[in-house]
This record gives C-alpha cells, sequence and structure tokens, in this order.
C-alpha cells in the first residue's frame, strides 16, 4: 500500500519538477534575448510615459483664424471666448479669402468669420450671421470643435440678449434657467493621464501575451526542437503550459514595473481597490490571451505566418475593445465581435480595480467570461497541438 | 553594382515568398481584411450612452427635462432610481455612464422664475466619454433653458412666443463644413487606414523576410556570395515593396469604390508618395532586422515601433495638434504622420506638391536615412 502511495506522490512531484524545469529553460530563451528583453522594459516604462502624458483624445488646441470685419468690443469680446483648452486662436486673417488657403494648408483647423456691424446689429436686437468654416477631414474632432463653437456663440447670444432687452440684472439670478451642475466620478479633473496610461498598460500587455507564446511555440516546431521535446517523456501540456507559464511571468514583472515605476510616481494613478486582485486577474488576462496566441500557433507553420496571423487579429482588438475609443462609438456587430476579445473585459476590471475601488462582486461577469474565453481558447489549441503531434 | 544580381536576389526571394502560400495570402488579406473591420468598424459617434435618474420632484418639468435625454439617440435610458446610493452603485457596475439627479421643488422654483439646479453624475474612468457625455448634457440643457427662458420672456412681456425667440436669438452661427461635407466618420477614417495598413504590413513583412534568413543559417550562402551588400539588400527588399505597392493600390480601389470616398486630388502624385512611404516603412524593417537574430524578436519590435505608435500618434484617432509634448516628438519620428497627410490631402482636400512638399520631403529623407543606417549596418563579416 505505501510504496503505491510512494509511487503516486513521486509521479506527482517528478511532473512538477518537469514543469518547472521546461519553465526555466523557457525563461532563459527569453532573457538571452537581449533586444526583445531591451523592447520589453521599453514598452512598460519610457512607452507608457509618453503615451499617458501625451495622449489627447478630447478636443484640445483647435486652431482658429478669425476674420474680424467688424473690430469692435463685441467682436473682441466673442473670439475671447474662444480660448483654451479647446481652442487656439492662431491669428486674424487679413482677406476673408484666405481662411480657404490656409485650411488647405492644414495646421488651422476653423475660420470665424464675423461681418462689419455686427456690434451695431447687436445693440439694436436685428439679427446677423456669423459664418465658421470647419475641417473636417478628421470628422469627429470637427464636429466636435463645431459643437463647442455652436455653444459658445449661443451663450454668448443669450447673454448679450438678457443684458439688452434689461430681463435681469445677472443672467443666473433671476430667471427660470437650469443651471446643470456636472460631477465627474473617480477621476474628478478628467485627469487624461491615468486613462491612457492604463489603456498603454493594457495594450502592451495584450501584444507581449499573444505574440510571444505563438512566437516560441511555432518556433519549436519550426526548428524541428518540437520533435525532441515530444519523443522525451513530457507530455503536450507540460511543453505548451512551460511557455505560457514563463510568459505570464516576465509579463507580471513588467506589470508590475509599469505601475510601480510609472504609474504610481510619476503620473499618481491611483490604486483603490486591491492590489493583489488586479495582479491575479492580470495574470488571467494574459492566460487567456496567451490562449489565442497557442490557438494561432497550431494552425500555422512558421514564424512569420504566425506573426501576420497574431497581427492580423491583435490589431482589431487593440482598437476596438474600448481602450482607445469608447465602446459606445462601435456599430452593434463590432460589439457582438468584440464579445471574443478578452481585453474588451480586462478594461472593466482594470478601471475598476484602480480607479472605482471595486471588487469581484461587481466584475464577476467580466471575470467569468475571460476564464471561460481563455480556457476553451487554450482548451482548443491544446486540443490541436496533441493532434498534431501523435 | 549589378543589375542581374539583384534580381538573382529578388527572384530567389520571390520564390520563398510563393512558396509559403499562408504567408502570401496573409500579406494580401491583412490590409484588405483590416480596412473592411476598421472602415465599417472604427466609428467614433459616441452614442446610446446609458444613463439612470434620479427624480425628486415627480412632476410635469422634470418629465419633460428627462424625456429630452431618454429620447435623443446619444442617451439610452436604462430605469429610474431611488437614492443617491443606488446611482452610486449604478455607476461602479458601470451600467450606468452618467445618473441625473432632479431636485425637489424644481418645478416650482422654475414656475416662480428662480433658477434651479440639476446635478449630473459622469463616470470619469474613460475622459473621453465623459467629455462627450458632458457636451451631450450641456447642449440638451441650454435647449431646454432657451425654451424656458423665451416662456418666460413672452409671459412676463406680453410677446408672442415667434417675436420672445426672435430677441433672444439674434445670432446665427452658419457652420460650414469642408472638404468632408458631409462629415461621414468613414471619410476620414478610411484613406488614414490606407496608411495603418501600408504601415503595419510593409515593415512587418520585410523584418521577418530578412531574419528568417539570419535565423536559419541560410544567410551564409550570401556571405560567402559575390553578391555585394547594396545588391542582396535592394534584391531582398523588391518583393516586399512591390507587394506593399500592390496593397497600395487595392487599397485605393476599396476606399474609392467600396468606402465611395472621394479621390478629389491627382492620382499619379498619391501613387508615387504612396511608394515613398512604402519604401520608408520598409526602411524600419530592415533596421529591426539588422538589429535582432530571431523572428520572435523581429516580430515583437516591428509591432512595438510600427503599429503602436501609428495607431496612436500618426492623426489616425487624435490630430497631431492636440497631442503633448513628448507624443508630438514621437509621432514627428514615424513616417505614418507624414503621410497620414498626404492620404487626407490628396482624398479630401485636392492639394498638391505646392501645399505637402514638406511631407514628401520628410518621407523621402526618411527612407534614405534609413537606407544608409541599413546599408552601415549590414555587414557579410559579422564578428559571432
Amino acid at each position: 500500500m505505501r510504496s503505491s502511495d510512494d509511487i503516486a506522490i513521486r509521479r506527482v512531484v517528478v511532473w512538477w519538477r518537469r514543469l518547472a524545469v521546461m519553465t526555466r529553460k523557457d525563461l532563459l530563451q527569453l532573457f538571452r534575448d537581449i533586444p526583445l528583453m531591451g523592447f520589453l522594459v521599453y514598452s512598460f516604462t519610457f512607452s507608457v510615459y509618453v503615451t499617458g502624458n501625451g495622449l489627447q483624445t478630447q478636443l484640445r488646441n483647435a486652431g482658429l483664424l478669425v476674420y474680424d470685419a467688424d473690430r469692435s468690443a463685441s467682436s473682441r469680446e466673442l473670439i475671447h471666448r474662444f480660448h483654451a483648452p479647446y481652442f487656439r486662436v492662431d491669428g486674424e486673417l487679413v482677406r476673408p479669402e484666405e481662411g480657404f488657403e490656409r485650411l488647405d494648408q492644414g495646421g488651422s483647423m476653423l475660420v470665424l468669420d464675423i461681418p462689419a456691424r455686427f456690434h451695431e446689429s447687436l445693440a439694436a436686437g436685428e439679427p446677423v450671421a456669423l459664418q465658421l468654416l470647419v475641417d473636417t477631414t478628421n470628422a469627429p474632432q470637427g464636429l466636435s470643435a463645431a459643437g463647442y463653437a455652436t455653444r459658445i456663440v449661443r451663450q454668448f447670444d443669450l447673454e448679450a440678449a438678457i443684458t439688452t432687452i434689461g430681463l435681469a440684472a445677472a443672467p443666473s439670478t433671476d430667471l427660470p434657467m437650469i443651471v446643470s451642475d456636472h460631477r465627474v466620478w473617480y477621476n474628478q479633473d478628467q485627469n487624461e493621464t491615468w486613462f491612457e496610461s492604463i489603456s498603454h498598460l493594457l495594450r502592451m500587455i495584450t501584444i507581449f501575451a499573444m505574440l510571444l507564446p505563438a512566437a516560441a511555440l511555432v518556433r519549436e516546431k519550426e526548428r524541428g526542437t518540437v520533435e525532441q521535446l515530444l519523443v522525451s517523456p513530457l507530455t503536450p501540456l507540460q511543453i505548451m503550459l512551460p511557455k505560457v507559464l514563463a510568459m505570464t511571468l516576465v509579463i507580471l514583472g513588467a506589470t508590475a514595473v509599469a505601475l510601480f515605476g510609472v504609474m504610481l510616481p510619476v503620473f499618481g494613478v491611483p490604486i483603490r481597490g486591491s492590489i493583489i486582485l488586479f495582479f491575479s486577474l492580470t495574470a488571467l488576462f494574459v492566460v487567456a490571451t496567451a490562449g489565442m496566441g497557442v490557438f494561432a500557433a497550431t494552425i500555422t507553420r512558421n514564424q512569420a505566418q504566425v506573426g501576420m496571423m497574431t497581427l492580423l487579429v491583435v490589431a482589431p482588438m487593440l482598437l476596438l475593445s474600448g481602450i482607445t475609443t469608447p465602446l459606445e462609438a462601435m456599430p452593434d456587430w463590432v460589439q457582438y465581435l468584440m464579445a471574443l476579445s478578452p481585453l474588451r473585459y480586462f478594461i472593466e476590471i482594470a478601471h475598476g480595480i484602480l480607479l472605482k475601488g471595486t471588487g469581484l462582486d461587481v466584475f464577476w461577469k467580466q471575470v467569468l467570461a475571460m476564464a471561460g474565453l481563455g480556457g476553451s481558447l487554450f482548451g482548443f489549441g491544446m486540443w490541436r497541438f496533441r493532434r498534431q503531434f501523435r | 553594382m549589378k543589375l542581374r544580381r539583384i534580381a538573382a536576389v529578388a527572384s530567389k526571394e520571390w520564390r520563398e515568398v510563393t512558396r509559403d502560400r499562408m504567408f502570401l495570402l496573409l500579406a494580401f488579406l491583412m490590409p484588405a481584411l483590416w480596412m473592411v473591420v476598421f472602415g465599417y468598424g472604427l466609428v467614433l459617434d459616441v452614442e446610446h450612452i446609458s444613463f439612470s435618474v434620479v427624480d425628486r420632484d415627480h412632476s410635469a418639468f422634470s418629465r419633460d427635462y428627462l424625456y429630452r435625454f431618454s429620447q435623443s439617440r446619444y442617451f439610452s435610458f436604462q430605469r429610474e432610481l431611488m437614492s443617491e446610493g443606488e446611482a452610486d452603485a449604478w455607476l461602479q457596475s458601470g451600467r450606468a455612464r452618467a445618473v441625473i439627479i432632479v431636485p425637489e421643488k424644481f418645478q416650482e422654483r422654475l414656475l416662480s422664475g428662480q433658477p434651479a439646479n440639476i446635478q449630473t453624475l459622469i463616470d470619469g474612468t474613460f475622459p473621453l466619454r465623459a467629455d462627450i457625455t458632458k457636451g451631450y448634457v450641456i447642449a440638451i440643457n441650454s435647449a431646454f433653458n432657451e425654451d424656458l427662458l423665451v416662456d418666460h420672456l413672452a409671459r412676463s412681456r406680453g410677446l408672442s412666443r415667434e417675436e420672445a425667440q426672435r430677441r433672444l436669438h439674434r445670432i446665427t452661427l452658419e457652420v460650414r463644413y469642408l472638404y468632408n461635407e458631409e462629415v461621414r466618420s468613414a471619410w476620414s477614417t478610411v484613406p488614414a487606414l490606407i496608411m495603418l495598413s501600408l504601415m503595419v504590413s510593409s515593415p512587418l513583412l520585410t523584418a521577418l523576410g530578412v531574419v528568417r534568413e539570419k535565423e536559419t543559417g541560410s544567410i551564409y550562402n550570401i556571405y560567402s556570395a559575390t553578391v555585394s551588400r547594396l545588391e542582396f539588400l535592394a534584391g531582398k527588399l523588391v518583393p516586399y515593396v512591390m507587394i506593399s505597392v500592390v496593397n497600395v493600390v487595392v487599397l485605393w480601389l476599396m476606399a474609392v469604390l467600396l468606402f465611395a470616398v472621394p479621390f478629389k486630388g491627382n492620382l499619379l502624385f498619391f501613387l508615387s508618395t504612396s511608394v515613398l512611404f512604402v519604401l520608408a516603412s520598409t526602411g524600419i524593417g530592415l533596421i529591426v532586422s539588422l538589429l535582432v537574430s530571431t523572428q520572435q524578436a523581429a516580430l515583437i519590435i516591428t509591432v512595438v515601433i510600427a503599429t503602436v505608435p501609428t495607431i496612436l500618434f500618426s492623426g489616425l484617432v487624435v490630430p497631431v495638434s492636440s497631442l503633448g509634448q513628448g507624443a508630438q516628438l514621437q509621432a514627428h519620428l514615424f513616417p505614418g504622420m507624414y503621410y497620414t497627410n498626404i492620404v487626407r490631402g490628396t482624398f479630401l482636400k485636392n492639394v498638391g506638391p505646392s501645399v505637402l512638399w514638406t511631407d514628401v520631403l520628410a518621407l523621402a529623407v526618411y527612407g534614405a536615412v534609413l537606407g544608409a543606417i541599413g546599408y552601415r549596418l549590414f555587414t557579410k563579416r559579422p564578428r559571432v
């Protein structure tokens, strides 16, 4: 009895030891690739810093050119209202036609044309028309700028009208108006560095988690070293899992560097939830994403193929999962398609833990979806891998 | 430098590419597929923002006010909540991105000619979405305010509504959209997608092609052959540049025929600058391939330095002018930005070399510098 127990225990020990040895081998192989490691460090430090610091998705500094034919107190007052952060007045035009030329050249985005007698018309209560030319080669930004401009002009108009008519001494006190008060939660200053640095971290995790194991696995296939491994006492799981484990360890380490080396000290990203939970779920996300890479590795024959294949999938994931532009902006079919992207769930989790301070009770559905997705992709990859080398 | 040798290297490389059916297929399929997915999928009109309300007033006014939100296509009404605590939970779980709170005596105050406060809580985790949500709230709010004011003025001065409206609304802002007159999202993204597809695929194809030879060791044949460095590099790049040039034409056709984006500029100018861009971006792949020794590293590094900065800093989503300083620098360091100016300029603006010459020059310099560095880095006598 005892000896069969011993054998069973020894088997388990040997199984785990083999796994550990293989993981060590894969780690060594990774660390030896110095350019690759250099880029890993770059991606999780400098790159996160530049993106967090520099990327502004809200409308900022839209260049405005003014043709002011009136040159009155009113026109100056109106122009004065177009200010930072949304607008940047690029200067006045001498001739109205100059506007088209300047927009053709690029650089400025809008041209505001104020007609002569603007001030007089306002004082007399006559209607007056202003013209705004908007460069819409970037449609959303153009629309956004036009929206802000309309709002500014409307507010100016209303305030001037109230004073002219003499409805109230100050527009905000004695009038039946709704004062809309906004409170932005979780990120009061709408600090984009938090969002962008988190997004960028997720972007980098996704790229490395998908590409590294895929390429490593295909390399063994391509060079034929996988045949050596398969004739050894290792099971296919013991060949595949160490790759994923090694990459996960490396990526978690890099994530820690990005979080504690850049995002926390430089950008002051708050960690409002549990940090242990964050790293555990990051590990789950890495494994789920690696599952996609492993799957790609089993349907391709060489590294060039797997590279193209994974990139084909990675780019839509990066652009459409809701880390670059909001999911609300996307057509329904994209939202359904992105149900297949683990990143789509992980962004909610990362924001939840880091910014909102929520836990598993709030986002257990996302965790479940991610685990299910990762598990099935991994299982499918495993099944294909076994079949190929039977 | 002999043309015959270049042709020999090129034909060898071409054979290698065509032998790998899947690689060849992906080389043509990837840009086209991206064009379809992003062209139809990367729409940036934020709509259906989920919101909830806490209505403490339950009056005709508050219902009217909230109705304006729920019937707008920008908002998608979830349900009415009872307390601020509940609002908190809804925001935390992401079931609502905004909660509008109407205070007590909302109607009473307005009817008596006094201002009333409305509070909107917005989920700020995604600043762009928060900003857009705020913009929509302000717009709907001011439209409602205007109606209130018109009513007030009409009542207090005994005017007709039209007259009151006329007195309050004197300035009209005539907005004229240029270049993309119907302000279609696809018209601005699709041309930039040509840039994205090329910028990602051409360096990748090149880097993988060259490193493959290093990794498998077949490059030793080249080291010991009579072919010179320049001949080898030129011949090696020819097939990949050709693939990318074919892709330029395919992508252009897709943009014009499938997405019906108007092409207002000069086709010859567009095609020649595109070739220049392909050469410049191929140069990135060349440099990467000379610095690394494994395809795995080549793959990741190319993706990190070509794909990511291109998605973020080339003007595809965010205009370069609204980037921070470090990011602006990075934008200028990669060819994507210059080519985005050229593509959008030739497609939508009908501008030519007279306006875009700086961008063309930048691409040419870029290609030349990368080519020179690549030539310097490549040696037939590696020290290992």
